[in-house]
């Protein structure tokens, strides 16, 4: 008895195949974010999909990444970030020119996905770092070119979406100096985002410290009534989280120099999901989806791993997360024109001078087959020669009706 | 007039919720309609209602604004949501249990590291409490009726959630084990604790103050 063999050709769990009109979608929106990094004076990299193991540190990420070995035994895996393989880069490959060094990169990182938490395991990030600067003003850069990019999708804060912004080293800091026994417990707790765990283990600890312990994590707000950081100030103790505090004001000052307090929501309980940050830190949300849009920070300690000693800056954005919320689009003018012969592809060749994007199906189809093709490839204009400088031209939907019309006419119909 | 969308919990904590809910002034009487209807809306405030374990995932997506959820689901899925609040309602302990003819044998091939099969409708929590322990466990997830498990032989014991252990009696099952206490929650999405952090924060504070009048 033959068995059927069970094959296996569709794709991997968590990958897909994207067809147009998405993939259409996802490289306009992939240039249009690169020509907004480059008025900022980003340089684009690309590094290779595998690193070794150890170049990652992140536990979590590296849980998370897709491994495989070498010839020579050496466990690579498939990058699942893009901020750790430009830290190397940075430190290894830029190392005679003066820094900082203003990268930007727009490519796909894959992760491991269970099936059924409706994730992708590859998908696009676009983002920038800023390596060889401490200062607060690239940070407030930074979240300024973020807000840039989303305004130029036609997103607005506060209605579409708001840059949530934290800084690591407040709370960290306030608990190294007043708490230094309990702050890697509290830390886990708020990395966790269990605030519950919090308060239970505030609640062992003397009153005053207990209060701020359990408040500072609550204290979010917006950024422009300047309340959150007044009541940040009252919970202060210890030079850490004093400068980090100092820190914030400057980035806030920066940000509304930038015009973009508005866009600002503080929350000083956001640590950043990542082990390296250590400063500023930020998540994008945008309204109606649960999950961020981009995220980044201030992560000054993870090129010490690669033996150079520069504080960096930067953010990632999800584009497919990004594409998500973005209002519907209208898609780029295609016309399909019919016809095998030679006066076919002079029509074609006269139609594209005009500047119409132009198919030609090269057989010749009844009207009904040439409209169905239009509609299949997203082509909303059929057209047939007529005659020297004439055309029969109609829209491909169902309804569509031919005219005769110029080359110029045609032009000017399909390009409005 | 919250505008917030608010996910419940069928089931043992339905109550225990509502009671919260409505203590903190939301409009939870239109729960009580027994219909079914999966989604109710009133006075501005959306609510949902879907299995316990189905209550992270909606939050975790932003599906639903805040939620109320055990510890126990919590802590078996650890979706990524802000956990706000104890409602310190709902109580209930996650136990490891075997029949009661068989329980000194099973604490006995437990404590060599032999491995026992475990079922349980909660197989992270089970996997991590034996691990834990430096001892071996083989996982059988089933979705109900775990306290028949050890009583055909699908295992020797079992990790389950009891409030009041009558079950367990009432099967011949003996607690060998507490892993963990839970109460019900309140959860929050990420992106809404942010974006509409002042009604999240006002229906947190009337939730306190009902709790304060209950003592």
């Amino acid at each position: 008895m033959d068995r059927l063999p069970t094959r296996k050709f569709t794709t991997t769990p968590g990958t897909r195949d994207i067809l147009p009109p998405e993939s259409t979608r996802l490289l306009n929106v992939q240039d249009r974010v690169r020509e907004r990094f480059r008025m900022f004076g980003f340089r684009e990299v690309v590094t290779p999909a595998l690193e070794y193991a150890e170049v990652l540190e992140e536990p979590k990420l590296r849980d998370a990444s897709f491994k495989l070995f070498d010839p020579d035994n050496q466990m690579l895996l498939l990058r699942p970030e893009m901020t750790t393989p430009i830290a190397r880069l940075a430190a290894q490959s830029l190392a005679g020119s003066p820094p900082p060094y203003r990268l930007s990169y727009a490519l796909p990182v894959y992760r491991r996905s269970s099936v059924g938490h409706g994730q992708s395991a590859e998908f696009h990030q676009a983002g920038v770092e800023v390596v060889g600067s401490a200062s607060s003003a690239e940070d407030a850069g930074t979240i300024a070119l973020l807000v840039d990019v989303l305004h130029a999708f036609g997103l607005r804060a506060p209605d579409d979406f708001a840059v949530v912004l934290g800084q690591s080293a407040f709370y960290g800091g306030f608990l190294r100096h007043a708490a230094p026994e309990a702050a890697p417990h509290l830390i886990s707790a708020l990395a966790a985002k269990d605030l519950v765990r919090v308060d239970e283990l505030a609640r062992d600890l003397p009153s005053s410290i207990g209060e701020a312990v359990r408040e500072i994590p609550r204290l979010v707000g917006p950024a422009d009534d300047g309340s959150i950081l007044d009541e940040a100030a009252r919970y202060t103790a210890g030079d850490e989280a004093a400068a980090a505090l100092l820190n914030l004001r400057e980035i806030l000052a920066h940000l509304d120099a930038y015009g973009r307090l508005g866009a600002t929501i503080l929350d000083l309980g956001l640590i950043g999901r990542r082990d390296y940050y250590t400063g500023a830190v930020y998540e994008v949300y945008a309204s109606g989806l649960g999950f961020t849009v981009a995220n980044g920070g201030r992560y000054d300690d993870l090129l010490h791993r690669f033996g150079k000693d520069l504080p960096a800056t930067g953010f990632a954005i999800s584009l497919e997360r990004l594409i998500s919320v973005l209002p519907h689009e209208q898609t780029a003018p295609l016309l399909v024109l019919v016809g095998e012969s030679i006066e076919a592809t002079r029509a074609a060749n006269g139609l594209r001078s005009y500047g119409v994007p132009v198919l030609q199906l090269a057989e010749d189809a009844s009207p009904e087959d040439a409209s169905r093709y239009a509609r299949s490839v997203g082509a909303g204009w059929v057209c047939y020669p007529a005659g020297p400088n004439s055309l029969k031209l109609t829209p491909s939907g169902p309804e569509g009706e031919f005219f005769v019309t110029t080359p110029e006419g045609a032009a000017g119909e399909v390009l409005r | 007039m919250s505008g917030l969308r608010v996910a419940v919990p069928k089931g043992a904590i339905f109550e225990d919720a509502l009671h919260a809910l409505g203590g903190a002034g939301l409009p939870v009487s239109v729960l009580r309609e027994n219909g079914r209807r999966l989604i109710y809306e009133s006075n501005g405030t959306e609510f949902i209602v879907s299995r316990p374990s189905d209550v992270p995932v909606f939050v975790e997506h932003g599906a639903a604004d805040v939620g109320i959820v055990g510890k126990d689901v919590l802590e078996e899925q650890e979706p990524n949501v802000v956990e706000l609040r104890d409602l310190g309602t709902g109580a209930c302990r996650m136990i490891l249990a075997a029949a009661a003819a068989r329980a000194a044998e099973v604490e006995e091939a437990i404590d060599r590291a032999e491995v026992v099969r475990v079922a349980t409708k909660f197989p992270r929590t089970a996997r991590r409490y034996f691990e834990g322990r430096g001892r071996q466990a083989e996982v059988i997830a089933l979705h109900g009726s775990i306290e028949l498990a050890p009583l055909v032989g699908l295992s020797e014991c079992i990790v389950d959630l009891t409030a009041t252990g009558t079950t367990l009696r009432e099967n011949d099952l003996v607690v060998l084990d507490e892993i963990s206490t839970s109460t019900a929650r309140v959860v929050a999405n990420r992106g809404a604790y942010r974006l509409k952090n002042r009604e999240v924060s006002r229906l947190l504070q009337a939730m306190s103050s009902e709790g304060a009048v209950r003592g």
